[in-house]
């Protein structure tokens, strides 16, 4: 059963990776709720609510799906399932609230209990399995920028991309919860179903971690790693 | 030093911090080397685009729900 998030506050500003442009289908929704005459205009309302709360959110879910999953069918079933059910209990969503943490919370409930059971063990990634799948759809669809200076620069997606995904799990589902789609440290908590203190240590040990690794691709292609 | 970097500290607490890693060398440090891996994942990290079936199958679950 999905329960609702009532404790999250509103924190919904993103950066940069969440300045997401949904297709243009999405302004043609009003229209198209007119030529809905069945529908008794409660429903109506309901509906445009939850479009104008609730879609915008989708790549951060679809990302959040993909990295749970590591499959793009599966991460597609997995974000409608999320929306099927975000759009029946969104009576009991309180608006102001974080709309963005309470749809995480759903999909990852949703996801343990779709997927959990047949799930790789936390901490053994199939690297392989990862690269491939990567490398068959980073050429289609990206929206990131370049924007740092030194070695950053010189680092590649690739390379951070591929450090991110040597992390072990726990690590590395709260550096994205956190760093990516900039959730509080209680958000977080809430989705991992781990007290705050776990969280913090989880982010310290796996930032660790990712210098480590990111370090090692600095000095193997002779970037300095001091700017 | 993760509560630090992402601002997560109470007021007080971020008050004694910013006076320890005045004198605190290593731990300048480390909070300095945390933050450019934070900002670094923000930036480099490859974001997907849901599919636009998977938007406009959304869309139509919402508006005709069952």
């Amino acid at each position: 059963m999905v329960r609702p998030v009532h404790k999250f506050h509103a924190s919904c500003d993103g950066h940069s990776a969440q300045a997401i442009q949904l297709p243009s289908v999405l302004s043609d929704m009003t229209s198209h709720n007119k030529e809905e005459q069945q529908i008794s205009p409660e429903e109506a309302q309901k509906q445009r609510d939850f479009q104008e709360e609730a879609i915008q959110h989708i790549n951060a879910l679809y990302n959040y799906a993909l990295h749970l999953t590591m499959n793009p069918d599966d991460a597609h079933d997995l974000v409608q399932e999320t929306y099927l059910k975000a759009y029946k209990f969104f009576d009991s969503f309180e608006k102001g609230t974080n709309c963005k943490a309470w749809l995480f919370k759903i999909l990852k409930n949703n996801y343990i209990n779709k997927f959990r059971k047949n799930a790789r063990e936390p901490g053994k990634v199939d690297y392989d399995q990862i690269k491939d799948f990567y490398h068959s759809i980073k050429d289609a669809q990206s929206d990131s920028e370049d924007l740092n200076a030194g070695y950053m620069k010189s680092l590649m997606h690739d390379e951070v991309y591929q450090a991110l995904h040597g992390l072990p799990e726990e690590f590395r589902e709260v550096i994205e919860l956190c760093d990516i789609e900039g959730f509080t440290y209680e958000e977080i908590a809430n989705m991992v179903e781990s007290p705050i203190g776990t969280v913090r240590s989880r982010l310290f040990r796996g930032r660790k971690l990712l210098r480590e690794k990111l370090d090692a691709f600095a000095r193997k292609y002779g970037y300095g790693t001091e700017e | 030093m993760s509560a630090a970097v992402d601002g997560e500290l109470s007021e007080r607490e971020q008050q004694d911090f910013d006076q320890h890693i005045t004198w605190c060398v290593s731990c300048a440090r480390e909070y300095q080397e945390s933050k450019k891996t934070k900002h670094l994942i923000r930036e480099k990290v490859v974001r997907f685009k849901a599919p636009e079936s998977l938007v406009n199958s959304i869309l139509k679950l919402t508006d005709s729900p069952s």
